[in-house]
């Protein structure tokens, strides 16, 4: 009786030792270490870390002592990172995500914050582009001191760039509004006071940089610079914003969650949209680096104007509406087995 | 701040993760930051070079390119190494810690996207993350704002695995002889291993104990324990046989633990089936 008995404690020892080395072996050889193993032996070890995991269960609730159910848990953890390791993705191998319409839904369900948003970068561009015109001084205040003694290269646009320069002012431009609309993003999670600034000191001075250069007798040159390009480039700052308040409005006002688990819950809404805006910032820096700045004539900016608004109105009206009835809705809503609290 | 977190697996095991400290996640931080400040002076460096040797109709597609490039190192390092790396980057790999979800499985593009995009928020006022930093300290499972965001933790994962399990397979084997050293439920009641001792060594030893300390003995062992198993203590108290009742008591409830542990050993194989299960 006794000989069995050692032999039980040595075999679980010798199990529990194999089993800690061949996880480790494959952790530290990455995800080709697993797909490296054929199917026989992959079905061994998954084996063998369910009987480790039982052993584990039985420590914990037979009185083991503290230091035999450490070691198990760690093998357990070490073998449960190896094994569920890439369950993300075969997760979205499964359903194809409708890419294209997931944006256009997000924004259509935060109608609240899209139009909190506009209200805020609208309503303050307005207003301080009123105000300096009526009262021109404000200028000094508001608008950038590059502006204040502007010459517009033509009555058609204000500036002319070099062909040869037009590339790295593109992407400049591309990637300081991304930089920005990331920011607007982001700080929703200072309960929206950091979007909700920026969004107003974005549209002060833009309307400001208008005003001052309507009250010039430039608003020509002005209207037919940023018309090409600035529909889709307020648009994409306007969602930006609105999807940092989608952030805020977890944190302001969770509902009946707790407001991580809120913020948990609308972060993928918010993504989707920042994600899309980023999308819609590329565009809008390609033509503020190549159309922008060339010599195409007045009406034609005008046509690229009404031709992106229209696009993106008929986008955000129409797209993804066929599916909405679908579950996955936005950037990768996983079926949670969640742990909430 | 707690030290640890449990989290229930798909297997229905619950594992126990360790929380990284506010101090290696700040090294790993700074490690980070250091390779992305090193990655964009390579960069600076590289499109200086090239432009001084050669100058050609691609310089500038190639400058626009490098602007980009930067921009995607500058915001884009802690996503891609967390999205390819399952939940680490090197920093974080040298420091030992990882990005899981909240249910203990890996994080994916999404997480990293998440927690990674809204950095901006914990850097406050930045570079400090003293935001993140406060919320970190005042949450539980010690998360910052991203985190909360992304549904993601941070754990310290240990690899020393191969470790002595001398002290393991000794409580393997109690196991299998049905002597594990776990509390035993009685009717009304629980008993814990050292009680059962003291009464495994009181009735051995009786026998030796001169009448009146013996009596003595068995009411202040068995007393606690009468109403446990649904005796009537005051009945026991005023009774002239108080010290032999008291006896049949403490025999009672050994007894009673020793048919609870054969049912605990005797359930435990059926309860599993994965190969090499011994109990």
């Amino acid at each position: 009786m006794t000989t069995t008995q050692t032999t039980a404690g040595e075999e679980k020892q010798r199990q529990w030792t194999k089993l800690a080395a061949d996880i480790l072996r494959l952790a530290k050889a990455g995800p080709r270490g697993l797909r490296s193993l054929s199917g026989a032996v992959l079905s061994d070890l998954i084996d063998r870390y369910q009987a480790l995991t039982a052993d584990l269960a039985r420590a914990r609730s037979l009185g083991a002592s503290p230091s035999t159910v450490d070691r198990l848990n760690r093998i357990a953890v070490a073998g449960h990172n190896l094994l569920y390791g890439h369950i993300g993705a075969s997760r979205k191998a499964g359903t194809r995500k409708d890419w294209i319409g997931a944006f256009a839904r997000a924004v259509r369900d935060s109608i609240w914050a899209v139009a909190l948003s506009a209200g805020l970068l609208f309503g303050s561009a307005v207003a301080s582009y009123v105000a300096v015109q009526a009262y021109p001084e404000l200028a000094y205040d508001l608008v950038p001191p590059g502006f204040y003694d502007f010459e517009p290269t033509s009555d058609e646009h204000m500036h002319e760039i070099p062909g040869l320069a037009r590339p790295l002012v593109s992407s400049s431009i591309m990637t300081h509004n991304i930089q920005v609309t990331l920011a607007a993003f982001g700080l929703g999670l200072t309960a929206g006071i950091g979007t909700a600034y920026l969004l107003l000191f974005n549209g002060l001075t833009l309307g400001a940089v208008a005003g001052w250069l309507s009250a010039q007798g430039r608003s020509r040159a002005l209207w037919g610079w940023v018309m090409p390009h600035g529909g889709t480039e307020m648009l994409a700052i306007c969602l930006a914003g609105a999807a940092g308040f989608l952030l805020a409005g977890a944190i302001l006002a969770p509902g009946r969650t707790s407001r991580a688990t809120a913020l948990r819950l609308i972060a993928g809404r918010a993504l989707t949209i920042e994600l899309g805006v980023m999308f819609m910032l590329v565009i809008a820096g390609l033509i503020e680096g190549f159309v922008s700045p060339s010599g195409i004539g007045y009406p034609a900016r005008i046509v690229i104007l009404a031709v992106s608004l229209a696009a993106w109105a008929a986008y955000f009206f129409l797209a993804g509406r066929s599916r909405s009835a679908s579950p996955a809705r936005t950037f990768g809503e996983s079926p949670e087995s969640a742990s909430g609290a | 701040m707690d030290d640890s977190v449990s989290i229930a697996t798909p297997d229905h095991v619950t594992l126990d993760f360790e929380l990284a400290g506010l101090g290696s996640r700040l090294a790993a931080m700074l490690i980070d930051h250091l390779f992305i400040i090193l990655l964009l002076i390579g960069l600076g460096l590289l499109l200086g070079l090239g432009n001084l040797f050669s100058f050609s109709s691609a310089t500038p597609w190639i400058s626009a390119l490098m602007v980009i490039v930067s921009f995607l190192v500058f915001w884009g390092y802690f996503l891609f190494f967390e999205t390819i790396m399952t939940g680490q980057t090197p920093g974080k790999r040298a420091t030992g810690i990882r990005v899981i979800r909240e249910n203990g499985l890996p994080i994916g593009l999404r997480e990293a996207a998440i927690r990674n995009l809204v950095r901006i928020a914990d850097m406050l006022p930045p570079p400090a993350y003293l935001l993140g930093g406060i919320v970190a300290s005042a949450d539980a499972r010690g998360r910052r704002l991203g985190d909360m965001a992304a549904g993601t933790i941070v754990v310290r994962e240990r690899f020393e695995l191969a470790v002595d399990f001398a002290s393991g397979a000794a409580w393997a084997e109690r196991v299998e002889r049905g002597q594990s050293r776990n509390a035993v439920t009685l009717p009304r009641g629980t008993i814990s291993p050292s009680q059962l001792g003291v009464i495994e060594q009181f009735l051995k030893r009786r026998a030796d104990l001169p009448p009146e300390r013996r009596a003595e003995l068995a009411w202040q062992i068995a007393e606690p324990l009468i109403e446990l198993i649904g005796g009537d203590r005051r009945a026991i108290a005023a009774s002239p046989n108080r010290g032999l009742l008291c006896e049949r008591v403490l025999a009672d409830v050994l007894d009673m633990a020793r048919q609870t542990r054969r049912i605990v050993a005797a359930a435990a194989p059926v309860a599993t089936e994965g190969p090499g299960s011994l109990f």
